[in-house]
């Protein structure tokens, strides 16, 4: 914070150039439609954007420490299948811890992997998402999953329910996002994780157990998917297998516009957030304005390579690239 | 795994010349081998137990098919084993093979070319080629002057160039049957189908760029050490602008063999092409943090993936079975990987 | 994970069962992406079954994955095994024709099942078994229309569609049905818009929720299927509209056909992967036999709403 205050409007500008980004785009497309900026639209944009808002925030984590997590969709999925699965054999109360110690099983075996045997975490994760899916199948049997009771059940709560008016969802997300904020910025953990993803080799020898911290990332990026699942278990009472597949991609986008490097050490909750809120609102914006779904892939592209360019670009205070 | 105790043991710089490899460099490019050997002795023995088929699994025919079905993703992996030897990453290589795919079939619809009848289809063919050179060089040239990593660079475009496929022709797909370009991509020639000339062809072209010319040495240059690359006068920007037009032509020129065949392309085609070939890369021994691999290790390490694929479907294991194996192998390979070669790139992780 | 089990020990049963006869026939499947919704499942299961059922019958039963390169390989490997005879449930019906092709001049007569080739292909095929997607969403229309007919709303109407996954020729199919036959049944009931749901409930439901907030009058939703419809309708719940709203779709699932118990959903399609996967069979084996085959040989599909669906069991998907 003290950073920020000595560098002054113009550093915050480039500190914070998608906040503007976003903020101008809102703008621009508030005027095209003005239902855009609608109370409505806003909090249902804001609402579906939380699940995958959720799993991004785990993501942070994990490329702050300098590591991938491609197996964030896949392990969804899993997550959606098994809790709807248990809600009708164990009943809800039992399914969603249940759920959520299956779910964090897999990501201790990533983080273990990843963290202590010091395996590469693209591949790592890449293998996950189909070893997850093949999981996943083989726990419904390939069939959907549905709530028998969908009508007599709290457990439509998380997804659907509302609190003074506010959706559980948002609430959900916006309270993950201030507790993991904490951790990363107020704790030594936090200051761990950045140490580790700024510089893997320094941070073991300056005794920071580099090992754990990699492993604990992948247990907060877990925690988060399982989250996620929860909310798109409860949200719909039912679903596919294939309910979370390509969500990497998309979480990885969000993550990279929010600023985080993906060779680690840089990277906040916040950003992250602001990330989640662009691609929604972009995906929102071009629906209402009545372009075609795949116009917003094109968008997409330009935003995320403009806002890394630009970000990279104040780092070394040069536009151009110094590669010869 | 037992194997690995005497090696000498491998400084960083020893590593900078690939050419002349060690023995242990050796045995490591060659595990990759040893498995393809073994799923090939598994497969064989299981299909007899399993298999409805009277045919065998060793049988001729079926491994000249192999060697053909390994071509669509073999092709882009051998350029993307170039690319990571650079410490880089080609995400957008299964949207570039889509849109020169719909190039390739749309051309040939155009006036202009149905009046050149069967003339059209080395021109068709060329615009394709010429499609998948643009692309890459779009990746290549923000690579070099934005500075922006690879990864979100292709990242980015893997999401906009399959933008770029559906606003092309909507939500259709795009289709030209030409029974003359199906009948020469379904030809064989000395026994082997025209894919198969196609990838060994490349193969053969991309290891004689790798070991024998001054861009291979430089690609390996860089990928271990850029800032000692840069000093030692290489223009790293130029390179990497070339090897992803290569990796975009390479793209292309897979959909090139394999359109000329099945002549109808969907909108989604392609998705998931990079993560494949990055496994085959990965799984043929090429570091992610650059500097180290090899072609022939990449055709290996495609047809372990074709073989483990077209092994499972012959003894009958489910899809679920198949999701499982192969991710479940794809992490024990990168594990025995590491434990072949522990000090290979520990040292140099970025 | 128990289904599983005793599928492999059923599938090692059979064959080693089938491995002393000499008769058997060997038929070959491959199939578009099971294990992306239950109807896909549901036909495999029903195959698998079905062939376990009749002694003269192996099978060797593939899945491409979605992926048309895939599938490409899995007729050559199929054409090379020398199967009896191929189905083939195609993920792209044009890019397959040639290896089609391939199959009919090593004398294996192909199957298409579920979704048919394109017309080039035509040649090459022994029979087509399926549905008759065209039919089906031109009675989705007509389904729609006369609901909107009974409700007095015929001449002022306004709809939307959410269509299944992109260049798919059943998504394509559906929607073309739906959209000619609907200017001539109600040539007043306006189709505003048309998104992609993917076959997939969650992205319908997206879809959904940005249509509520761009019309604040809908008075009807189309959906490909009764995932995404039910996505749909879970999206007009969410916004507190799903009362002025009739929804209709396609592929009656369990999901819909709850709902439609529960007066929520308007009407579908009724099509069973059960029939779809044991006509595929039969029509194979009929093939085999010799016995004169229609070309196109579509199982019926018939339309069901609130009103009549006390004839329908309920689906098992």
């Amino acid at each position: 914070m003290t950073a920020l205050t000595k560098a002054g409007i113009g550093g915050l500008l480039a500190r914070q150039g998608i906040l503007v980004a976003f903020v101008v785009f809102m703008i621009v497309f508030a005027i095209a439609n003005p239902r855009f900026i609608d109370i409505d639209n806003v909090s249902g944009v804001i609402r579906s954007s939380a699940i995958l808002g959720v799993m991004a925030l785990g993501v942070t984590f994990v490329v702050i420490g300098g590591n991938l997590d491609l197996s964030v969709g896949s392990m969804m999925s899993f997550s959606t299948i098994v809790v709807l699965d248990l809600h009708d054999t164990l009943g809800p109360t039992l399914a969603i811890p249940a759920m959520f110690a299956l779910t964090l099983c897999l990501g201790a075996f990533i983080g273990f992997l990843v963290g202590y045997l010091r395996l590469n975490s693209l591949i790592v994760t890449l293998g996950m998402l189909s070893a997850i899916h093949g999981l996943t199948l083989m726990w419904s049997g390939g069939q959907n999953m549905d709530i028998a009771d969908k009508w007599g059940t709290w457990f439509g709560f998380f997804g659907r329910g509302s609190i003074a008016g506010v959706p559980v969802p948002i609430l959900m997300f916006a309270l993950a996002a201030v507790v993991l904020s904490l951790v990363l910025s107020k704790t030594p953990f936090g200051r761990k994780v950045y140490a580790v993803g700024g510089n893997g080799t320094a941070a073991t020898f300056s005794g920071v157990p580099r090992a754990r911290v990699v492993f604990m990332t992948y247990i907060i990026s877990a925690a988060c998917v399982a989250t996620a699942g929860l909310m798109q278990a409860s949200r719909s009472l039912g679903s596919q297998n294939t309910v979370g597949q390509g969500m990497e991609l998309e979480v990885l986008a969000a993550v990279i516009l929010g600023g985080a490097s993906l060779l680690g050490g840089s990277g906040t909750i916040f950003k992250t957030v602001i990330g989640v809120l662009i691609l929604g609102f972009i995906q929102n914006g071009l629906l209402l304005i009545g372009l075609e779904f795949y116009v917003q892939y094109v968008v997409t592209w330009v935003i995320i390579i403009l806002a890394v360019w630009l970000d990279v670009a104040a780092k070394r205070s040069r536009l151009w690239s110094p590669i010869a | 795994m037992s194997q690995s105790t005497p090696q000498p043991i491998a400084s960083p710089v020893e590593a900078d010349t690939p050419p002349r490899k060690s023995r242990s460099a050796l045995f490591v490019q060659g595990a990759i081998w040893g498995f393809v050997v073994l799923e090939l002795i598994f497969f064989s023995v299981a299909g007899r137990f399993l298999s409805v088929s009277d045919t065998a699994f060793l049988d001729l025919d079926n491994m000249l098919l192999l060697l053909k079905q390994s071509a669509p993703i073999g092709i882009i992996a051998l350029g993307m084993t170039i690319i990571m030897i650079n410490g880089n990453i080609d995400l957008s290589v299964g949207a570039t093979f889509a849109l020169s795919a719909i190039v390739l079939l749309d051309s040939m619809t155009w006036p202009f070319m149905a009046a050149m009848g069967d003339w059209a289809i080395p021109l068709a063919w060329l615009f394709a080629l010429g499609t998948g050179v643009v692309l890459g060089a779009i990746n290549g040239l923000i690579v070099w002057k934005t500075g922006v990593d690879a990864f979100i660079v292709t990242l980015g475009s893997m999401l906009g160039y399959r933008g770029l496929v559906f606003m092309y022709n909507g939500e259709q797909p795009t289709s030209h049957l030409n029974w003359t370009l199906v009948d020469f991509a379904e030809a064989q020639f000395l026994g082997l189908h025209t894919a198969t000339w196609f990838l060994l062809g490349t193969v053969l072209v991309l290891w004689l760029v790798m070991t024998r010319t001054v861009h291979g040495r430089n690609a390996y240059a860089i990928g271990n050490n850029r800032e000692a690359a840069v000093n030692a006068g290489i223009r790293v920007g130029p390179h990497f602008l070339i090897n992803f037009m290569l990796i975009g032509f390479l793209a292309a020129l897979s959909a090139v063999v394999f359109y000329s065949e099945s002549g109808s392309v969907n909108p989604n085609d392609g998705m998931l092409y990079e993560l494949w070939a990055i496994t085959a890369v990965v799984l043929g021994g090429t570091k992610l943090s650059g500097g180290y691999g090899s072609i022939i290790s990449t055709l290996g390490g495609v047809i372990a993936i074709q073989l483990l694929r077209k092994g499972l479907g012959y003894i009958g294991a489910d899809t679920e079975t198949v999701n499982l194996v192969i991710g479940l192998i794809l992490i024990a390979v990168l594990f025995l990987d590491r434990q072949l070669n522990r000090k290979g790139s520990e040292e140099l992780k970025i | 994970m128990t289904r599983t089990l005793t599928a492999a020990l059923a599938a090692t049963t059979m064959l080693t069962g089938a491995a002393m006869a000499q008769d058997t026939m060997i038929i070959g499947i491959t199939q578009n992406n099971v294990g992306v919704d239950s109807y896909q499942t549901t036909y495999e299961q029903a195959f698998i079954a079905a062939a376990e059922a009749n002694d003269a019958v192996e099978t060797v039963v593939l899945d491409a994955g979605g992926d048309v390169a895939r599938q490409i390989a899995q007729m050559e490997d199929l054409i090379q095994q020398q199967v009896d005879a191929i189905i083939i449930w195609p993920t792209n019906g044009e890019a397959v024709i040639p290896a089609v092709r391939k199959a009919s001049q090593a004398d294996i007569p192909v199957i298409v099942t579920n979704s048919n080739i394109a017309e080039q292909g035509q040649d090459f095929i022994a029979s087509f078994s399926g549905p008759d997607n065209i039919t089906q969403g031109q009675r989705a229309a007509e389904i729609m229309c006369d609901k909107f007919k009974a409700d007095g709303i015929e001449t002022e109407a306004k709809i939307v569609q959410i269509s299944g996954q992109p260049g798919y020729t059943t998504a394509i199919e559906r929607a073309q049905g739906f959209e000619e036959r609907l200017p001539e049944v109600c040539p007043d009931v306006e189709l505003m818009e048309t998104q992609p749901g993917d076959w997939n409930r969650e992205k319908s439901q997206q879809v959904m929720e940005a249509f509520l907030t761009k019309y604040d009058d809908i008075d009807g939703v189309y959906a490909g299927d009764d995932n995404m419809g039910v996505g749909a309708l879970n999206a007009a719940k969410a916004a507190g509209r799903a009362g002025d709203i009739t929804f209709v779709g396609a592929t009656n699932f369990a999901v819909g056909y709850d709902a439609m118990a529960a007066g929520e959903y308007w009407g579908s399609i009724y099509q069973s992967p059960v029939d779809d996967a044991e006509a595929a069979l039969q029509t194979a084996i009929d093939v085999l036999n010799g016995e004169d085959v229609p070309k196109l040989n579509y199982f019926d599909t018939p339309k069901i709403t609130q009103d009549n669906m006390q004839e329908f069991d309920k689906p098992v998907f």
